[in-house]
């Protein structure tokens, strides 16, 4: 019989496109919103992601890492004080100007970090050092942004909120959610970038000995310290990330267009799947007639719409991994990994599967008797 | 000599109360082995009806249909497929062979379906039977109808079937084709000690039959043996 499903897929050439497209256009709608969800959660909190901190100091309530706002810097005093807290650094991100050597200006993040701690500095270097960063005025950018932000090699200097800077190296893959670059400098170099008065700082992280307590090191420092927030590795990568993926919505309409693409996907291989079953449907009454059972008749169909998710899946999945591999060098990351590749295939099985149920229910319907009538 | 298939008092009606029809009325006939028999009769009258549910697709609504000792009538749908396949090998008007299979593999199918070993040998065996060698390959469309024909004959034949069941087998084909196929039919049920039942209106036919029975309204109106049938050694006992 699976013979049968086979050929009677191949011999309708124009409904077996219609069927593939249809199922390849869902797969890389599926492919290319999830995958950009995926990507969201990654860039959404990055720079906290490798952010090295144990807790993190900061004004209260602020909605995200980028929205902070300056504290005194004389906290930290106080910190190093509670029992378990053993090292201290300033931190700060925020936005700026960047000017482009055409005289526009673009925004960009600054991420200033203190060297001697290496809490919250840039990784994924592929050219210059870290150290540079020693010297002054100095930055590093993304090689992502190199275009966006009019610079080219090491040695550029340019303009950020009217101070000089001068790139002495660049990253590669620091994505930022918003359209406002990370640009990494020395804690001592952002002074002069942004606008904060002598003395404060935006984040003040704090390293704990190997097993404290955190929560009860949050409870000592909230009561010695008046005024502040504090969040641990964790909490701030979620406020962080929730407030980015999904509370600008970007996430909600990335899962929504993958769900979409489910969508369509399973009524457009539905419609073809069944039109298919509805122009076999006296192949299948003779089937029928000389002795198949029904279970048999739904064996051809099931197979048939397999094997069309198998085509299908094959087309599609190459589609999104070549959109996938066209955007790798952009300012947008779409994350394909195996595992989501292989969840990818069980969807377009449950896909296909379920869009011929319809044509099940008319298969068991076919009247044997019908192969006698005209 | 028990008939191969035994009818009694059978009775047909489609539809239900106002329009309630009466398609079979008291049939009774017996069927043998080795026997071609030919049902005539106008068009309305209840052939097509009459040899659906001989073959076990449709349900009768009263009597007896025996084959080969087994009452059909009332019988389970979910035990029906399993009698067609074990007894039965259809003919139709028009063909209904798939056209995205070989001559070959529309044979195969079926000798698959009937748990035939070696499908494609015993596919290639019976279209060599009907003729066909040449053909194994070829599509249904690109066939003439005689050769369809041909091809939904040996698919009948696969598993050797007790009983051939053809619904106005010639009536699409030409005047030799249509020679062609019947001296083949009636060749299959002397040689292998077969039922053939032939629905038609074909006046060609009665060249190759035993027995012509003709309804009428749902009803035997005639029933005359054409030659003498001997009884064979290999009827059911
Ligand atoms: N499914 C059905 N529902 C209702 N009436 C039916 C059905 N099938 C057949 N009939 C009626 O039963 C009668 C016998 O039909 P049948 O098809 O058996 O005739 P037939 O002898 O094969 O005719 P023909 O020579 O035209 O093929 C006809 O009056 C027909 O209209
Ligand atoms: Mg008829």
């Amino acid at each position: 019989m699976s013979i049968l499903a086979w050929k009677n897929l191949l011999h309708d050439r124009v409904r077996l496109i219609v069927t593939l497209t249809g199922i390849v256009f869902a797969l890389v709608l599926i492919a290319i919103q999830f995958g950009m969800f995926l990507g969201f959660l990654d860039t959404a909190a990055n720079i906290v992601e490798n952010n090295s901190a144990d807790l993190w100091i900061s004004a209260p309530g602020i909605p995200h890492v980028n929205g902070g706002s300056p504290i005194q810097e004389s906290k930290r005093w106080k910190a190093l004080q509670v029992p378990g807290v053993t090292r201290t650094a300033n931190f700060a991100i925020f936005f700026v100007n960047w000017k482009l050597p055409n005289g526009a200006f673009e925004t960009c993040q600054i991420a200033g970090f203190d060297l001697d701690s290496g809490m919250g500095g840039p990784w994924n270097l592929v050219a210059g050092r870290v150290e540079d960063l020693r010297g002054e005025d100095t930055v590093i950018i993304d090689d992502l942004y190199k275009t966006k932000l009019g610079v080219h090699k090491i040695g550029e200097t340019l303009e950020i909120n009217g101070k000089r800077a001068r790139i002495v190296g660049f990253t590669h893959g620091i994505r930022s959610f918003t359209t406002a670059p990370y640009v990494f400098t020395s804690f001592k170099n952002a002074q002069n970038y942004i606008p904060m008065r002598e003395h404060e700082t935006i984040f003040i992280l704090l390293r704990t000995a190997p097993g404290a307590n955190l929560p009860a090191i949050k409870t000592r420092l909230l009561a010695t310290i008046p005024g502040i927030e504090i969040f641990t590795h964790d909490e701030i990568l979620l406020r962080t990330r929730n407030y980015w993926v999904f509370g600008t919505g970007a996430g909600t309409t990335t899962l929504m267009g993958a769900i979409l693409g489910l969508l369509v996907g399973i009524v457009v291989v539905a419609q073809t799947i069944y039109a298919a079953t509805i122009d076999h449907l006296k192949e299948f009454g003779t089937l029928k007639a000389m002795g198949a059972t029904n279970g048999q008749i739904y064996q051809v169909i099931i197979l048939q719409s397999a094997l069309a998710a198998v085509m299908g899946y094959v087309f599609g999945i190459s589609v999104a991994l070549a959109i996938v591999g066209s955007t790798a060098n952009t300012d947008l990351l779409i994350k394909l990994p195996w595992p989501v590749a292989l969840g990818i295939f069980g969807l377009t099985l449950f896909m296909c599967m379920s869009a011929s149920l319809l044509s099940i229910r008319k298969a068991t319907t076919i009247d044997p008797a019908m192969v006698f009538r005209g | 000599m028990q008939p191969l298939v035994s009818v009694s008092h059978l009775v047909k009606e489609y539809g239900s109360g106002a329009n309630r029809f009466r398609a079979l009325n008291d049939v009774s006939l017996d069927i043998h082995a080795g026997q071609v028999l030919v049902l005539m009769g106008p068009s309305g009258s209840g052939k097509t009806t009459l040899i659906s549910i001989l073959g076990g697709i449709l349900s009768a609504t009263s009597g007896s249909v025996r084959i080969d000792g087994r009452e059909i009538v009332g019988m389970p749908e979910s035990q029906r497929p399993a009698l067609r396949r074990d007894l039965f090998g259809f003919i139709f008007q028009g063909f209904n062979l798939f056209p995205a299979l070989t001559a070959e593999e529309n044979v195969a199918i079926m000798c698959k379906l009937k748990h035939v070993p070696q499908p494609a040998r015993a596919a290639a065996n019976l279209l060599e039977s009907v003729g066909l060698a040449d053909k194994r390959n070829a599509y249904p469309a690109d066939l003439s109808g005689g050769q369809k024909q041909r091809v939904a004959i040996a698919r009948a034949l696969a598993g050797h079937p007790r009983i051939l069941l053809a619904d106005e087998p010639t009536a699409a084909l030409d005047s030799v084709s249509g020679r062609n196929v019947l001296e083949i039919l009636s060749g299959l049920a002397r040689q292998n000690n077969r039922a053939v039942v032939i629905v038609t209106h074909d006046p060609r036919v009665l060249e190759y039959c035993d027995r012509i029975v003709t309804i009428e309204d749902g009803r035997i109106s005639s029933d005359e043996l054409r030659r003498h049938i001997p009884p064979t050694p290999g009827d059911i006992a």
